[in-house]
């Protein structure tokens, strides 16, 4: 199951004279979910738009396993662009069909595929109607269809919860962890955290063009299962440090946030706080990847410290 | 090329179930047809009048016997009575509205040539050259009176003719200067055909620009081109809608060539129209549809919203109507300067071509060939240049390009 569909090799890119891709690398798998993930303008778009040739990289190699090197093979991937739409006075089933025509998938078996697809989203019946009709939601899912009609070995999509609200989510999220489960490689980008963190296999986050974290979600959950430790209450800053499995602490007026060494006991590190330390609240939690996220996002130390302290 | 042929189907189909453009596409030709009988059927309803009631005051008896046979060969719309009334009887027993005149023939008139005739205020201007035709019968009368032999008749009433020929400067046609058709018909047909092909082409190659545009807008252009090229797409679309327009032709035809055949049925219309040069005259409007084709879709993707396209979008989207300026000096001289420089610029070529080739007996071949070379590189020319601007710009969302931008794509 881990068969490599597609190697994304030090990639690089400038529009004009700035550099928005920094030697970006990863692969992407057979049956696996790689997220790729990043604020706003960190190079997600342009990373995709270069795999599916619609942008020309300044370095780097694409490659798809048993192709010829720069070679697309675009009718076995499906692709939902994240600026997206669809012609808006035609039937659904004419778009969908013409689709699957474009990646020359047998008509018959796309009609059947779009029929049960409809209703499987909650839009049977309205493979006659055209997308004016249909709200924002519906037609993102018409959109997602549109990307899987022909049954992609390699599924990108580009921001795909973008503008759902929770119920579609969960059922998106359903369907691509089917698909996955089914054994399309999938390439995602999003900006939720959350979202991916309990779908993704994969994942390589990028801030300014650059790969900030990447690797299997379970390397990736190792490295940043750590604790911190919030503590609401006057406290010297230098007694905080000296606790042992303490690694750095960041205070703002009274309240102090302790990070901790990763392969520490959380019981015993308690027991061991001296009795001088004043406490008012006392929280101890895990740092989410959602929290790194923001703090990449932000430009704040945190990653990089954790970075430097636990590479 | 397989891919385009798919888009072509898809722009094909997708217009064809377009209720706009069906109605357009049958509306026209009624339009058409509308405009080309209304004129002459209310003017024709209006000049329908009703015939004169002429009383002719016969006391001389010359009337049935030597006019009325000449005046019922002239077919003249006369109600024809001949009673003996005065004028003031006539005058009096005239009716409100009605279309009538007295013609006083008594010895004296027919003795002096003198003839009065009284009309109505209602009676036709027309009524005052008919008359005229009486002269002759009349004259006859006074001849035969005044004793006159058969012989000395015929020479007296012969008059003297005038006939007209027109000589031609024939066979000195120099360095492709032709002249102009004497019967013209026999090569405006063939010319008009290739006219309406041109012109129903361009116009379904303006579609291509709004399809253009519209994919842009709509945001579809980048799931389509991750399943084929730019360039697929863009010759797609340009096949499409050649299709399309070729099907706007087809049915106008349809409709047009039965009604011009009942209308002027007096010309063998389809005898003038299949001739070898309309083949020449197609080429020459296919070969300005791609032009015009290649510039729209070029343009189209640099277009998302027509409201704030800026003037140099708009200058090009004129340029299909620039023949339009130069169609009154081509009409004066179809070999003149105007026609010649209107020849050679590619965006004029097409329709300046069909205008003087429909127009001159002999066409100028160099010059011809000359402008067919000049359309031809052009085509390829704006194709290339089209196929930059494409690929770029109907990927740029949310704005329309700038003119230095294109210019920059176009370099890049």
């Amino acid at each position: 199951m881990s068969d490599t569909v597609l190697t994304v090799q030090g990639l690089q890119k400038s529009f004009k004279n700035q550099q928005v891709l920094h030697d970006v690398s990863f692969t992407v798998k057979k049956g696996e979910i790689t997220a790729l993930l990043g604020p706003n303008g960190a190079g997600k778009s342009t990373t995709i738009r270069s795999i599916m040739g619609i942008l020309y990289p300044d370095q780097g190699a694409i490659h798809f396993t048993g192709e010829k090197e720069g070679q697309i093979p675009k009718h076995k991937i499906g692709y939902l662009p994240e600026e997206r739409g669809l012609y808006k006075n035609v039937k659904i089933m004419d778009i969908l069909l013409y689709f699957a025509e474009l990646k020359d998938y047998p008509l018959k078996k796309a009609k059947e595929r779009a029929l049960s697809y409809l209703k499987k989203f909650g839009l049977e019946g309205k493979d006659k109607v055209s997308i004016e009709e249909l709200s924002k939601g519906m037609g993102q899912k018409v959109q997602f269809i549109a990307s899987i009609i022909h049954e992609p070995e390699l599924l990108i999509l580009d921001e795909p919860f973008s503008g759902l609200d929770p119920v579609s989510q969960e059922v998106f999220k359903e369907e691509i962890r089917l698909l996955a489960k089914n054994g399309t490689a999938i390439l995602l980008s999003a900006h939720q955290m959350n979202l991916v963190e309990e779908m993704a296999d994969r994942l390589i986050m990028l801030h300014k063009g650059k790969e900030v974290i990447s690797g299997t979600m379970d390397e990736v959950k190792k490295r940043y299962a750590s604790f911190k430790c919030t503590i609401n209450g006057q406290n010297d800053k230098q007694q905080l440090l000296s606790i042992p499995g303490v690694t750095r602490v960041e205070q703002r007026e009274h309240i102090s946030v302790l990070f901790l060494n990763q392969d520490l006991n959380p019981t015993e590190w308690i027991r061991s706080l001296p009795s001088t330390i004043h406490i008012e609240e006392f929280r101890l939690d895990r740092i989410s990847l959602h929290e790194i996220f923001i703090d990449v996002a932000s430009d704040r130390t945190l990653s990089a410290e954790e970075e430097k302290s636990y590479a | 090329m397989r891919n385009s042929l798919k888009v072509a189907r898809w722009e094909f189909k997708r217009n064809i179930k377009n209720k706009s453009f069906i109605i357009s596409l049958f509306l026209t030709p009624v339009l058409f047809i509308l405009f080309a009988t209304l004129p002459s059927l209310l003017s024709g309803s209006g000049s329908e009048e009703e015939p004169v009631t002429v009383s002719v005051a016969d006391s001389s008896g010359v009337w049935e016997e030597q006019v009325e046979p000449y005046i019922a060969q002239m077919e003249l719309d006369w109600d024809v009575t001949v009673a003996a009334t005065s004028p003031e009887e006539w005058q009096s027993s005239l009716e409100e509205d009605e279309s009538a005149a007295l013609i006083v023939l008594d010895e004296a008139a027919v003795r002096d040539g003198q003839v009065t005739y009284y009309t109505s205020e209602e009676t036709p201007n027309s009524f005052n050259n008919d008359i005229q035709l009486l002269a002759q019968p009349l004259q006859q009368i006074s001849l035969q009176n005044a004793g006159l032999t058969e012989e000395q008749m015929a020479v007296a009433s012969s008059g003297i003719q005038f006939n007209a020929e027109e000589l031609s400067t024939q066979g000195s046609a120099e360095s492709g200067t032709g002249q102009e058709s004497s019967t013209g018909l026999e090569g405006i047909i063939p010319g008009a055909f290739a006219g309406l092909i041109l012109f129903s082409i361009v116009m379904t190659g303006m579609m291509i620009f709004q399809s253009a545009s519209q994919e842009k807008k709509e945001k579809v252009s980048e799931i389509i081109l991750s399943s084929l090229t730019p360039s697929d797409l863009m010759q797609g679309k340009i096949i499409g809608y050649f299709w399309l327009g070729m099907l706007q032709v087809g049915l106008w035809l349809v409709f047009a060539l039965p009604f011009a055949i009942w209308r002027f049925n007096e010309f063998p219309i389809m005898e003038y129209l299949l001739v070898p040069e309309l083949i020449l005259l197609i080429v020459i409007a296919l070969i300005g549809y791609l032009l015009f084709a290649a510039l729209f879709v070029g343009l189209g993707a640099t277009v998302e919203d027509i409201s704030s396209t800026s003037n140099f979008q708009g200058m090009i989207m004129m340029l299909p109507f620039t023949p339009f300026i130069l169609i009154g000096p081509i009409l004066s001289d179809p070999s003149g300067l105007a026609a010649q420089v209107g020849t050679f610029i590619p965006f004029t070529a097409p329709a300046v071509l069909i205008m003087r080739l429909s127009m001159l007996e002999e066409w100028p071949w160099i010059e011809i060939s000359i402008a067919i070379a000049v359309l031809l590189i052009s085509v390829w020319l704006v194709m290339k240049l089209a196929g930059k601007i494409f690929e770029v710009g109907i990927l740029l969302y949310g704005k329309n390009a700038s003119f230095g931008e294109i210019v920059k794509w176009v370099r890049s």
